[in-house]
Formats: structure tokens, C-alpha cells, sequence
């Protein structure tokens, strides 16, 4: 693997991180009573989480052509306890012993699934 | 918090369908990027040339569904909960392959696998008592 490979594997990782965050928080501003599908904050939070969600897609297929998918679902599977960890402390979710080590055993099982 | 809506708009029943959805659009992306590939191509590192091959149009189908009803998700289930249980798509790759396409799973897979199945079980648990919050 290269330094590039790894530049773009950790950006299309990051970018898919952020979008869930983003997007839970849009969603999340539409439970409240003045929120609305049509409020600024929903549409720009939506926005934002769309743009990173493309910018992960076109950065994976780019490196779908070079490497196979069993090489970069390792990746992808350490998305599972990134995006918990990130959800306990940016959106302040309730953060259990059980959902973390919940988490780390799916990403812990995903990468030993793509590996072999 | 809203009232947890029933029938199509339970959002477990959603969780599912974002699944599928994602199941079948990734292996038509690998088989669409791999037709289209050209290494040597300038912007072949942004899998714009992908764009070329219909299975990429079908699985960009199948990602807007899957991503509606992710939403749709989002709106009513906490994302350390909804998150790690939508890559139970993980498994169901391998698992579909060794079923359907007779395909062999290593043991160090399916170890893996029975990693995933644990932690799913952790992380699903307390959905009973959120469950009854919502």
C-alpha cells in the first residue's frame, strides 16, 4: 500500500463518518416542535451530510478499481466503532459499556471476516 | 420524541429494507467499477469512469432507497444503535455466498462472523427498553 492508497482509504473512511454524524443531526432537528423539512438548519445539515456522503462514494469507487473488496472492507468495518465513539461524544448519545463493546466486537468480527 | 410510527413506517422494518438495499448495491458496484477500471486513467482515482457501466446505475438506485430509508431510520433510533446494527450486512455477504453459491467460509471467517453475531446481540439488547421509550 502506498502513502496515497492509505490518503485516500482514510478520506473515503472520514468522510463517511462525518455524513452519518451530519445527517443524524439532521434528522434529529426535524423531531423538535420548530423543526421542519423546510428550516435552514435541516436543509444545510442535509446538504453538508449529502456532499460528504458523494465525496465517500466517488473516493471508494476509485479504490474499488484498484484494490479488491475484500481488502478494503477491513476498513470499512472500523467505521462501526468510530461512528459509535463519535455519536457517544459529538451528539451525546447514551454511550453504554454494553453498545461499545458491542461495537468494537462487530468491527473487531468485520475485519477478521474480509481478512481471510 | 415522536410517536414510533407502525406497519411500513416502523423504522426496524426500515432498518431492514437499508439493508437489503445495501447488500445488492455492493455487489453491483464491484462488479461495475471492476468492468470499467483503467488504472492508467488521470481521474481513475475519483471512480468517475465507473459511472460508464449500467450496474453502477442500478446500484446508485438501490443507495438512494437504501439511504431514504436510513433517514427515515436516523429520525427514531440512536446512531451507536442503528449503526452497528445495519453492517449485520457484513456477514450476510459471506453468508449468502456459502448458501446460495455453495461458496467455502474459512475457519478464521467464521469466526469472524460469530464476533459479529456477539457484539450485534450486545448492541441490540437494550432495543427492548428503547423500544418502549419511543
Amino acid at each position: 500500500m502506498t502513502w496515497l492508497s492509505l490518503f485516500f482509504i482514510v478520506a473515503s473512511l472520514l468522510s463517511f463518518v462525518g455524513a452519518q454524524l451530519v445527517l443524524k443531526r439532521a434528522m434529529e432537528s426535524t423531531n423538535t416542535q420548530s423543526g421542519s423539512l423546510r428550516s435552514l438548519r435541516f436543509i444545510s445539515r442535509m446538504a453538508a451530510g449529502i456532499a460528504l456522503m458523494t465525496i465517500s462514494f466517488f473516493l471508494t469507487l476509485g479504490l474499488l478499481q484498484r484494490f479488491d473488496l475484500s481488502y478494503l472492507y477491513p476498513f470499512q468495518g472500523l467505521s462501526v466503532i468510530i461512528i459509535t465513539i463519535l455519536a457517544g461524544v459529538i451528539l451525546k448519545e447514551k454511550l453504554t459499556m454494553q453498545l461499545t463493546i458491542g461495537g468494537v466486537l462487530i468491527s473487531a468480527g468485520i475485519v477478521l471476516v474480509s481478512l481471510s | 420524541m415522536r410517536d414510533r410510527p407502525s406497519g411500513f413506517g416502523n423504522p426496524w422494518l426500515q432498518l431492514v429494507l437499508s439493508v437489503m438495499c445495501v447488500l445488492v448495491s455492493e455487489l453491483l458496484l464491484k462488479r461495475g467499477a471492476t468492468e470499467t477500471a483503467d488504472p492508467a486513467s488521470e481521474w481513475s482515482w475519483t471512480g468517475i469512469n465507473s459511472l460508464a457501466s449500467p450496474l453502477v446505475w442500478w446500484a446508485i438506485i438501490l443507495i438512494i432507497i437504501s439511504f431514504i430509508s436510513w433517514l427515515y431510520v436516523l429520525k427514531y433510533i440512536p446512531l451507536t444503535i442503528a449503526f452497528p446494527l445495519s453492517r449485520v450486512v457484513d456477514i450476510l455477504v459471506p453468508l449468502s455466498c456459502w448458501i446460495f453459491l455453495g461458496e467455502v467460509i474459512s475457519a478464521r471467517r467464521w469466526c469472524g462472523i460469530g464476533l459479529v453475531v456477539v457484539g450485534l446481540a450486545l448492541v441490540a439488547k437494550p432495543i427492548a427498553r428503547i423500544g418502549e421509550r419511543l
